[in-house]
């Protein structure tokens, strides 16, 4: 991964935060909002390996559970896995369509949510809500909304290497 | 080969994430609410709040429109059975009205006849007027099925109304004491002065006293009296308005405002004298 990809990332993580703390809970659809941080995760995983997921997922959700009066370290902890996991499937699948990113983030949204709530229960969190199936769905069909406009816009911010950017340029006549 | 090392390099850094977020995790659940951690999470709380509160605000006009979008089938529903249930409220309120209206006009007519209580008398709605405008009468929708007869007079708790002049099984007709055919017996509350007070067909009477000079005064209270055996004595007819000596000296001129209100007229009472149409009778032979 090149250097301003690195940076890239980094930019997308901290938009990601801004975003998911600022505009998303104005747009929630039946009580639930897309998790854009766990979205951006598991695109980068997608795009250059599960542990490059892994390290946004932690890093996103550490920022998430910094900013939010919830137990520190579980969201972190939750999208670190689910990123990594996601990125091991992708290579599963013989295909780089877009139905890749929406088939993982779908799947990556069910694991997540439930890793976090296994975690809490662990933890003895007993005040928290009751699992719902029903908010694990709509936010699993919101985040597959989501990875819709973040995985072509992170396409577009490649970055590659000079050495294969050199390989996709057209044979010169001579 | 490189592919080994990098794995290797990966499973150690994904162990170290995990490491630390469970490191994170435990420290946090170990220590107390003031502990690093938690200050550094109330922190960044206090400094995201508002902003979140500010984006809060921002985005309320577009989050509403948007849900306003979604909902929008559903608020064109809304909106018609509101309006229906607007429509429903607003009759069931008339309707409350009137029977409030109702009621108070029952109550008043129960008062007056517990007043008079050697008049007996029979509750009737009025149900229709005169159809012309020469003419001042009233249907009421009691007939002689109720054991209502001809001549037979019309009260409410104001005074006398008027009385009947056609009767049929289930309703009857009311001539007014405004309409210019009628003629009843009057006299003065005050002076017992006796003379007869006739309708004109507008909204007031005139009394023709028996003596030319009678003790008549503006002011002074005109009742039935009870001659002439059709209505009974003492029954409110109005007030004297105005007392006129004409210039010719023949007839005075005097003028009754009569207390009942009949525009506002709905519900009266009939009362129940012995066969009035035979003393009329009797006295036109």
């Amino acid at each position: 991964m090149s250097r301003n990809r690195q940076i890239f990332l980094m930019v997308v993580v901290v938009l990601a935060f801004v975003l998911q703390l600022s505009v998303l809970p104005q747009f929630k659809l039946l009580g639930v909002q897309p998790d854009l941080i766990l979205v951006v995760a598991v695109v980068v995983a997608v795009q250059d390996g599960p542990v490059a997921g892994a390290v946004v997922g932690f890093c996103g959700g550490l920022l998430q559970d910094i900013a939010s009066p919830q137990l520190m370290g579980v969201s972190a902890l939750t999208k670190t896995l689910a990123a990594y996991c996601a990125g091991m499937m992708k290579d599963f699948f013989m295909t780089y369509s877009i139905l890749l990113p929406v088939l993982l983030v779908f799947l990556a949204t069910i694991f997540e949510m439930g890793a976090h709530q296994v975690v809490m229960v662990v933890l003895g969190q007993e005040s928290l809500p009751p699992f719902k199936i029903t908010a694990v769905l709509a936010e699993s069909l919101y985040n597959v909304l989501a990875v819709l406009v973040v995985y072509p816009f992170m396409r577009r911010f490649k970055f590659l290497p000079k050495e294969d950017s050199v390989i996709l340029t057209k044979p010169s006549k001579t | 080969m490189p592919a080994a090392p990098r794995s290797n390099r990966n499973r150690i850094i994904l162990i170290v994430i995990i490491i630390l977020c469970v490191t994170i995790v435990t420290l946090y659940v170990r220590e107390s609410d003031k502990g690093p951690l938690h200050k550094i999470q109330n922190f960044f709380l206090d400094l995201v709040s508002p902003v979140s509160n500010a984006f809060a605000k921002i985005f309320r006009p577009i989050k509403d429109g948007v849900v306003n979008l979604f909902h929008l089938p559903s608020l064109a529903k809304e909106r018609a059975d509101l309006q229906k249930q607007v429509a429903e409220l607003q009759r069931q309120r008339i309707e409350t009205k009137e029977m409030e209206s109702n009621l108070e006009e029952l109550k008043r007519l129960l008062n007056w006849t517990e007043q008079q209580a050697e008049i007996q008398t029979v509750g009737a709605d009025i149900i229709g007027q005169s159809p012309n405008n020469w003419q001042r009468l009233m249907i009421i929708n009691r007939g002689s099925a109720s054991g209502v007869q001809k001549y037979m007079s019309v009260v409410t708790d104001q005074g006398l109304v008027g009385r009947l002049i056609s009767v049929g099984s289930r309703t009857s007709v009311v001539e007014l004491i405004t309409d210019s055919r009628s003629e009843i017996g009057a006299r003065d509350q005050r002076s017992r002065e006796t003379g007869i007070v006739a309708g004109k067909n507008d909204s007031t009477l005139r009394l023709t006293p028996m003596k030319e000079d009678a003790d008549l005064k503006t002011g002074d209270v005109v009742e039935t009296s009870g001659l002439g055996g059709t209505c009974p004595p003492g029954i409110p007819l109005g007030k004297i308005t105005k007392v006129t000596n004409r210039s010719s000296g023949l007839t005075r001129y005097v003028e009754v405002k009569p207390y009942t209100d009949f525009s506002t007229l709905d519900k009266v009472l009939v009362v129940i004298t012995p066969e009035p149409e035979s003393v009329i009778l009797r006295e036109q032979q």
